[in-house]
């Protein structure tokens, strides 16, 4: 069985890698939005934006919008391409039949 | 809940299937509803073009009595309302992301108003020395063709094949209507833009249903 990637292989950071891929690249969504859209609870997303920062995956940015602090979440790079590549390899677990081609 | 949710999906099958739901989601919050993009301007061309087409009709008499305010303002109220429908609907879906894309939309967005504000000063500085039919096919023609065209440049930027056709149609519904002469070209806005655009409206809602 291939190895899956563990930082993504978990329900909830599934959720939210899958959610920010929906975002055009070079694009940042705020906090609130990005918990909003995902349904979870703010310390929720905060443990699993913490955990994909520390693996790459996610940038998250600190700014000001006028005097109100905004926190930006994006997928890096590297993220997109592990959630390409998770998404990848969860496909051919699901047709294996299908990758072997005969000749 | 809070423990659950660390936990891996319970097999392939299910983690494609989260992954599809997820992303079909959040497409959906990030992306506004195309019916509150199409459908208010496709109402306010189709009523609005209507009552000038039936009281500024093709020949000398309107087809319908009404007062003679009644059309302008009709057209001015609709169009505000569906300029605020759109807004409304913009900001909730954009209005928390921020990038290359907000950019690109509101670049996009200073282009309509620039282009409004040019084809303002044209017509108002030429229409003293027109005659009123033409004057009411001026400002109409110079309107609908921005929008036709504005709405080809959108979908060049956007990459998206029905805003660019839209486009398309619009300029060339503009164009014949214009050929056709004053009254004439209220009716193909109307019934043609108008019925164009709420037709758009109703082909990418059905598309991100079907995506859902």
């Amino acid at each position: 069985m291939t190895e899956l990637d563990p930082v993504i292989h978990a329900q909830a950071r599934l959720r939210v890698v899958a959610s920010l891929s929906a975002l055009p690249e070079c694009d940042q969504v705020t906090f609130p939005r990005l918990q909003e859209v995902l349904g979870m609870t703010a310390g929720n997303l905060s443990v699993h934006l913490r955990r994909l920062e520390e693996a790459g995956y996610v940038a998250v940015t600190k700014t000001h919008r006028g005097r109100t602090p905004v926190t930006l979440i994006a997928l890096t790079r590297r993220g997109r391409l592990a959630f390409e590549e998770y998404t990848e390899a969860i496909r051919s677990l699901l047709a294996p039949a299908d990758v072997k081609e005969t000749p | 809940m809070n423990t659950d949710d660390d936990l891996p999906p319970e097999d392939p099958a299910a983690a494609l299937r989260l992954i599809d739901e997820q992303r079909a989601t959040a497409a959906r919050q990030f992306e506004p509803d195309p019916r509150a993009y199409y459908w208010p301007w496709g109402l306010a061309w189709l009523i609005g073009f209507g009552l000038h087409f039936l009281y500024y009709s093709p020949g000398d008499t309107p087809l319908v009595g009404m007062p003679s305010w009644l059309p302008l303002t009709t057209l001015f109220v609709l169009l505000t309302a569906a300029g605020a429908v759109t807004a409304v609907a913009g900001v909730r879906a954009h209005g928390q992301v921020t990038g290359e894309s907000a950019r690109r939309g509101a670049w996009y967005g200073w282009s309509w108003g620039l282009g409004f504000l040019t084809i303002f000063v044209l017509a108002g500085r030429v229409s003293d020395s027109l005659p009123p039919d033409l004057i009411g096919l001026l400002w109409s023609a110079l309107a609908v063709g921005l929008t036709g065209i504005l709405h080809m440049a959108g979908g060049a930027i956007w990459m998206e094949r029905p805003l660019f056709l839209l486009g398309v149609w619009i300029t060339a519904v503009n164009v014949l209507g214009t050929i056709a002469g004053p009254g004439w070209h209220a009716l193909v806005v109307s019934v043609a833009g108008g019925g164009g655009m709420l037709l758009a409206g109703l082909l990418g809602w059905l598309r991100r249903r079907g995506q859902a």
